[in-house]
């Protein structure tokens, strides 16, 4: 029964993923022509909102070219592990306290990680599998930065585990019950810790300024180069649900999750607690990604690998251990 | 105006009987051109504008000739440009100036390309403008404009 | 700071490389163990600014040798020339550099009036002036969003400078389609004079732009004023002063490796001699000097326009003799006769060399020299070495203009 009522949750709210994300797209191509003033999609629907099912229309009638020499098997099935994968993602947010495929899951924040670092696989193979030179370089950029920026991802991530005393994921959000929201309380380490996940997160889910394995004045596209129609579709859907994820479990670790300010003041009810807000921290997170996503510019390869092993792992590493002890003699835990 | 020192060395390579308009530029014959270059190089002409090949049809007792016109400049303020020509039968080679101006490379190249003209001692003298196996060098005078070349028309 | 003199122009002493990258390597001799990648980039890349293609040989990211080839987009313009007549011929060269149009007629014309001793009047002149400057903030408005576009991507940061520069660019261009009617290709200059008069309210409509523009070029400094943008500036692609004189490249680039060369000040045209002329140079040599470069030459262009704009002289804008349809004044040549002029372009010296017949009204050899070959011609010596995200940057810092290059 548990097992299949898990099975529905999961089904519906996979869908309502991809759901959201096919209107986040929407919603940040206004928030990108609002930047760069201009009017962005008007004319499909009221204020271009059936943009994104025009699009997809558009995209399923688009020919799939597989090229000659590329290996068909891994060229087609990467970029659907690619999407599965971040799907697989979804699983341990607890949307609410009643809503979640799996927030009870005893690893959760573990899995996050677990399938987060696999996710540069179908990357990988993807651009391997195209048998182009710029789809290899880009395979190649995205397997180097994946790799080094799962270092301070993880250990930034250590940093709510240690404060709430535990790797799953509706613990920690209980752990910050009473407006005791980690990305405020410790002051100081928890901001930080909340910066260095974030930053990390972008580089994981290459977007600008971290967007290099695609990087598409120099590569093309990168890994997705040969990527058309449908499939191709499928690989940049898996990106964006990694961005939303990212967003999400950001909100789940140094949001409170579920919690709403109203808890703050001792209020009930809807201002206090509910999905909704867990909805909307998670969309605030995202369209901060799109903010950052307009406004700057890329970085080099090397630069990025740069910054990951001088600054960011330094860094995640003192901030662990300032948090440790933050826990040790703050919190005598 | 042809400032002075450029008068000298013009003066001193290709004698004093040669007399040119002062825009134009003198004809140099090619045993002395290399020397002249380097004469106006040290003279502080840095800077090669352009070489620019021309084809003129047989005439009277005249073979068909090219002519090679490059211009050279001194920057800065007060910038001052001179010329020289080179006229030779068409098809035979005059020095190349690579060795004097890097920018020559390229500028020699187009103008074997398309006007046919062939310089002796570059390194790489290839087609850069049109197809390597195209026939023919359009800009001379004798190439129809619209020759037909399969496949393109 | 330490200055050298090479060829009468003093450039800092730094920047001053005893060697360059060897443009023919012999790559089987680079090194016999490692794997070299050859890279196509382009004819069709998003970033080689059109249809120039660049063979790569890449040692992982490090490229080791660049050979440019062009000839993709060879119209064969000086062919064209040899069959049309001189009153013509501008209109076919306004797609050679499709960014500055303008430059392009206003280079032809002036060699066809030297060759033909052409007056031009006074209001011509003015004129002249001011829509060449124009063209100028156009060129330069295109070129910094386009290189946002190398950095940032479409999609991102690059994006939203790229659509904020072209507002401004439209602004221009509306300008010109009230003077001339056409957008890209004006045909507005002719051997001796202009097409068109000025529409009536013109002026007014100018300094309305050009306000409007010069409130805008901070924030293209406010967008660019950051970290990442400076990461990938600062130092990238600094070229040698005499490797830029060896080839022939000139204009901005050259001014932003510090050589104090301008042929609007050097060897005035038009009404330049009348203007005190400020001529931007920075001495860094890298992409961020030539991104200052450019900036500087479109406040530039702003004070002059706004110091003509207010003294055209009135009177015709053809000289006496000149009949506006094309075909219809013939020039003819008396005797062979050659002449050359050069003009500032935005990338450059663009110059025309043109070889007059005896009674015929077409040039018997017509040979433009456009700055864009020559900064073409810097890519072998310059990206060995770099990365590619580097190449790309420095490709569009350069700002070549392809239909230029190939003619």
């Amino acid at each position: 029964m548990s097992f299949a009522l898990s099975l529905l949750t999961g089904v519906v709210l996979g869908s309502l993923a991809m759901f959201v994300a096919a209107w986040s797209i929407w919603w940040e191509r206004k928030f990108a022509a609002r930047l760069q003033s201009r009017p962005g999609p008007t004319e499909v629907g009221p204020i271009g909102l059936l943009q994104p099912l025009a699009d997809g229309l558009k995209l399923m009638q688009k020919e799939i070219i597989i090229p000659r020499a590329a290996d068909k098997l891994l060229f087609v099935i990467s970029p659907a592990v690619a999407a599965a994968g971040t799907l697989a993602l979804f699983a341990v947010i607890p949307w609410s306290e009643t809503v979640g495929v799996a927030g009870d899951l005893n690893i959760g924040l573990l899995w996050i990680f677990a399938v987060g670092a696999l996710l540069v696989l179908p990357q990988w193979v993807a651009g391997w599998a195209s048998n182009n030179k710029y789809a290899l370089l880009g395979a190649m950029r995205s397997a180097a930065q994946s790799v080094s920026y799962e270092v301070p991802l993880l250990l930034s991530g250590m940093v709510p585990i240690l404060l709430a005393g535990s790797f799953q994921m509706d613990e920690i959000v209980a752990a910050q019950q009473g407006g005791r929201w980690f990305a405020f309380w410790p002051p100081g380490p928890g901001a930080l810790a909340f910066g260095l996940f974030y930053l990390c997160s972008l580089a994981e889910a290459n977007r600008i300024p971290f967007d290099i394995p695609e990087a598409e004045s120099e590569l093309i596209g990168g890994v997705t180069t040969e990527h058309t129609g449908m499939i191709g579709v499928v690989l940049q859907l898996a990106e964006y649900l990694h961005t939303l994820v990212t967003a999400a479990v950001c909100a789940t670790l140094f949001f409170g999750g579920w919690e709403g300010p109203g808890a703050w003041f001792g209020m009930e009810g809807f201002l206090a607690e509910g999905l909704h807000w867990m909805v909307l921290k998670t969309l605030v997170l995202f369209a901060l990604v799109f903010w950052i996503r307009w406004s700057w510019m890329r970085y080099r390869s090397d630069q990025l690998l740069k910054i990951c092993w001088h600054y960011l792992i330094p860094a995640s590493l003192a901030l662990l251990a300032v948090t440790a002890i933050w826990v040790r003699l703050v919190e005598g835990a | 105006m042809i400032p002075e020192d450029v008068q000298e060395l013009y003066t001193r390579l290709l004698g004093e009987e040669l007399s040119f308009e002062p825009e134009l530029g003198p004809l140099v014959p090619s045993e002395t051109l290399l020397e002249l270059a380097g004469g106006l190089k040290a003279l502080g002409f840095q800077f090669l504008v352009y070489c620019a090949s021309a084809h003129f049809f047989a005439e009277g007792e005249q073979p068909e000739v090219c002519m090679t016109t490059y211009r050279v400049r001194r920057l800065g303020r007060g910038t001052v440009s001179v010329a020289f020509h080179l006229r030779v039968p068409y098809g035979t080679a005059t020095p190349s100036l690579v060795p004097i101006w890097a920018g020559a490379d390229w500028q020699e190249r187009e103008q074997f390309d398309l006007v046919g003209a062939r310089f002796e001692g570059h390194p790489d003298l290839r087609r850069i403008m049109m197809p390597e196996d195209w026939e023919g060098h359009p800009l001379r005078r004798d190439y129809p404009i619209d020759t037909p070349h399969f496949p393109w028309r | 700071m330490k200055t050298l003199d090479i060829g009468g122009v003093s450039v800092p002493a730094e920047l001053v490389k005893s060697s360059w990258a060897d443009p023919w390597l012999d790559i089987d001799d680079y090194d016999a163990e490692s794997d070299l990648m050859a890279l196509n980039m382009g004819p069709q890349h998003p970033s080689t600014h059109g249809v120039l293609r660049v063979k790569l040989f890449v040692d992982g990211e490090i490229c080791v040798k660049c050979v440019p080839y062009l000839g993709y987009l060879h119209r064969g313009v000086e062919k064209l020339c040899e069959k049309l007549t001189y009153v013509q011929i501008p209109s076919v060269v306004d797609k050679n550099d499709y960014v500055s149009p303008m430059m392009n007629e206003l280079a032809v014309c002036m060699a066809f009036e030297k060759l033909c001793e052409i007056e031009v009047p006074e209001r011509a002149q003015v004129i002249r002036t001011v829509v060449a400057e124009l063209q100028r903030l156009a060129s330069h408005l295109l070129w910094v969003g386009t290189w946002g576009l190398d950095m940032g991507g479409a999609i991102g940061g690059g994006g939203t400078l790229f659509l904020h520069t072209f507002r401004e660019r439209e602004l221009v261009l509306d300008l010109f389609e009230d003077l001339t009617g056409g957008r890209f290709h004006y045909n507005h200059h002719t051997p001796g004079g202009q097409r068109h008069d000025l529409p009536a309210g013109w002026e007014a409509s100018v300094k309305q732009v050009l306000t409007f523009i010069e409130g805008r070029l901070p924030e293209y400094e406010d967008m660019t004023d950051n970290r990442i943008f400076f990461a990938r500036t600062k130092g990238v692609g600094v070229i040698d002063p005499v490797l830029l004189m060896e080839l022939g490249v000139s204009g901005p680039v050259a001014r932003a490796s510090g050589i104090d060369h301008d042929l609007r000040r050097d060897a005035p045209y038009c009404v330049y001699d009348r203007v005190d002329l400020r001529v931007p140079v920075e001495t860094g040599g890298d992409c961020y000097a030539r991104f200052l470069v450019r900036m500087a030459e479109m406040r530039e262009s702003i004070r002059l326009v706004r110091l003509l704009i207010d003294s055209i002289p009135p009177g015709p804008v053809v000289g006496a003799k000149m009949v506006k349809l094309p075909g219809a004044v013939k020039f003819k040549q008396k005797e062979w006769g050659s002449a050359y002029s050069a003009i500032e372009s935005p990338r450059g010296e663009l110059g025309t060399f043109v070889i007059g017949e005896p009674k015929k009204a077409s040039p018997w050899r017509c040979k433009i020299r456009p700055p864009s070959y020559h900064l073409v011609s810097l890519l072998p010596y310059i990206c060995p070495g770099e990365m590619i995200s580097d190449i790309v940057v420095i490709l569009g810092s350069l700002d070549p203009i392809l239909g230029e290059v190939d003619r």
